[in-house]
């Protein structure tokens, strides 16, 4: 007893070490590059291709120390219930031990797994999991927010400042001479509203998943358990577990109820950053500026005058 | 009875793991400066945001009619040329061909209008018409690489009497294969929105769904193997890996809806419905030569969506070719680099 609790002491210690020591190294490296001026995850994109598309050193060492963070929370985890299963005396005990623990770690793992990300752009409904720190990703920040709060002075626009009742009748019909606007406000918030419900069904689904993952994680390893030969090292048992969660994703990712509510997601986004646009395009007349509608306009007629100067040409 | 696992190993391992991820960030911040491309190359026409580049020779000529790579729009081209020693444009000009490259460059705001028709009837027939010139050559051979092929593909069944060889590599026809995991997600994606949403669609939107395919692995793992270790150059390489999987140029708005429409959501190709420029693209006009390369690993392209290509074409020297590596490793692997330039150098000799 003495022992374990020794043993248990001296992994506390060095979690807590290892965890302090790479918060040390993210201030240090953070500092760093605030330091260089780099444009790591936060740059925007077009400026990224500009100089070097995304996936340059800052970026991924952004990207590269949150996958370690992660690698270390989910290995630990895993450690930590091996280590406490692997002293039972009994072996079924052990593999129930474990198998039962895996299912303590749930929330955890879908914390770290199954939520979008925030600042996901609207097409994000790819891709979800560990998608923050991906480089490039974070300049498009705000967008994928749903409702208006990532479009800058929407407030402002004008005519919209001093209506009365817009704080929560958005589903009464809209009235007067600004009702054109009324409308489409409301438009947005019910398109966030559906961004907001579709994001819960898909974090569902990956919720399920990482559930299902750690029972194939328990299955796969109780015979190892049971035997006497678990893994021996954080690593191994961290691949167990991407390959158990890699093989329960891939059916699942084939599942409709996966690609109906990964779909719904995406052309909820689709439909509110159009919206967004929208309204922004609206605000933008009211000061004569050029907005994306009058660009197209003029992408189209330069597209025609091409292609009667080719005619002509030929 | 077996005792507890020794806590020894972990416990080293985690003391050691702190240690480990700095010098591992020391070595990606010291493969910043890793170079790209590795062969020297002159650009011989532009056209919008389109380049062609055509190789300069390194070795005595073979004597073959040039060769025409057509690249896909999705990924960077350099894939090809990566570095010395994993350059499958290296090696074939080591063989003595004649290479000509397009490479369309990063669409922008302005070519959301841009559609097939432009691509294919419009910027690769007159890249086509420039090497074709050079050359005094009523035909030459086209290599079509991923969606490249499917565009070279297209480009050949509507002007055969332009190619005289059609070699596709990695290249998708039937776009509803059952194990085509990102074809089932795109069926029930409204594409007019998302184009409608951007515009032109950002390669992030791309690169977040190609790592969705296996995200376990692709978002943390490959990130957590750079931990075991290793010298200064394969941090480099995975360096070079790493930007060309980001790299991904933006997507003109009208071409992606209407591949996403036409090829995946309605799988017009296979179908034999495919037109493009008012006229009906129809493969069994590919009676050239043709060789088909494909991966037997490929989880973006599954050879099944590859050699759906035989039956549909009226070629009679028809030849799949199959190497077992990835997608990816098309391009790079050791295998490919021994086999693949040589059986294409020897299948076009040979005619």
């Amino acid at each position: 007893m003495t022992s374990e609790s020794n043993a248990t002491g001296d992994w506390s210690a060095a979690l807590q070490k290892a965890q302090a020591d790479m918060l040390r190294q993210w201030t240090e490296m953070s500092q760093a590059w605030a330091a260089t001026g780099s444009t790591g995850a936060g740059a925007p994109a077009a400026a990224a291709n500009a100089g070097g598309p995304e996936g340059g050193p800052e970026s991924l060492g952004r990207a590269f120390l949150q996958q370690c963070e992660g690698y270390l929370g989910v290995s630990s985890s895993l450690w930590e219930l091996l280590n406490r299963s692997t002293a039972m005396p009994d072996p079924e005990q052990r593999a129930r031990q474990f198998t039962d623990g895996l299912a303590g770690l749930q929330q955890q793992f879908a914390s770290l797994w199954a939520v979008p990300p925030p600042g996901a752009p609207p097409t994000m409904a790819f891709g979800m999991p560990g998608m923050g720190g991906m480089s490039g990703m974070g300049g498009m920040s705000g967008m994928g927010i749903p409702g208006v709060g990532g479009i800058p002075g929407m407030g402002m626009m004008p005519g919209m400042g001093g209506l009365p009742g817009m704080g929560g009748a958005f589903n009464i019909p809209a009235l007067g001479p600004t009702r054109e606007q009324q409308e489409s406000w409301q438009r947005l918030l019910q398109l966030g509203a559906r961004c907001a419900q579709a994001q819960m069904q898909l974090s569902g689904q990956w919720n399920d998943i990482i559930g299902r993952a750690l029972r194939e994680l328990g299955e796969r390893l109780a015979p190892r358990l049971k035997s006497g030969a678990p893994p021996g090292s954080m690593k191994e048992i961290y691949e167990e577990w991407v390959e158990a969660a890699e093989g329960v994703y891939a059916q699942a990712a084939r599942g409709s109820a996966f690609m109906q509510a990964q779909a719904e997601l995406t052309n909820a986004l689709s439909q509110l950053r159009s919206a967004q646009r929208e309204l922004v395009e609206e605000w933008t007349k009211q000061f004569d500026l050029p907005t994306r509608a009058e660009l197209n306009s003029l992408h189209q007629q330069l597209r025609e005058l091409k292609a009667a100067l080719a005619g002509t040409r030929s | 009875m077996p005792g507890p696992a020794e806590p020894s190993t972990p416990l080293q391992e985690l003391g050691e793991l702190p240690g480990r991820i700095a010098a591992t960030y020391q070595s990606l911040q010291a493969a910043s400066t890793v170079s790209f491309g590795a062969s020297e190359k002159d650009a011989v026409y532009r056209e919008d945001k389109l380049t062609l580049y055509h190789y300069r020779p390194i070795a005595p000529s073979a004597n073959l009619p040039p060769v025409l790579i057509v690249y896909a729009l999705v990924n960077r081209p350099y894939m090809m040329d990566l570095q010395p020693d994993r350059s499958l444009i290296r090696r074939l000009l080591e063989l003595g061909l004649d290479l000509y490259l397009i490479d369309w460059g990063y669409p922008d705001g302005a070519d959301r209008f841009t559609d097939l028709n432009d691509y294919i009837n419009g910027y690769l027939h007159r890249c086509l018409g420039v090497v074709l010139r050079e050359h005094r050559l009523e035909s030459t051979t086209v290599l079509g690489v991923c969606q490249g092929g499917t565009f070279s593909l297209c480009y050949a069944a509507l002007h055969p009497e332009r190619v005289r060889n059609l070699i596709t590599m990695v290249t998708p026809v039937d776009f509803q294969t059952s194990d085509n995991l990102l074809s089932k997600w795109v069926q029930g994606i409204d594409v007019d929105a998302l184009v409608a949403a951007h515009g032109i669609v950002p390669g992030e939107v791309l690169n977040a769904a190609y790592v969705s395919l296996m995200p376990f692995r692709l978002l943390q793992q490959k990130y957590v193997n750079l931990l075991d270790g290793g010298d200064q150059a394969q941090i480099d390489n995975f360096m070079r890996m790493e930007k060309w999987i980001f790299d991904s140029p933006a997507q003109a708005g009208a071409a992606f809806a209407q591949f996403a429409r036409w090829f995946f959501q309605e799988n017009r190709l296979l179908k034999g419905t495919l037109e493009l420029g008012g006229r009906r693209v129809d493969l069994r006009q590919l009676t050239h030569p043709l060789l088909n390369i494909y991966a037997k690993q490929d989880h973006l392209v599954p050879p099944a969506a590859s050699t759906a290509l035989e039956p549909l074409v009226g070629s009679r020297d028809y030849l799949a070719l199959g190497l077992d590596v990835g997608h990816i490793g098309m391009y790079v692997s050791g295998r490919s680099q021994r086999e693949l330039p040589q059986a294409i150098a020897y299948w076009l000799q040979r005619r």
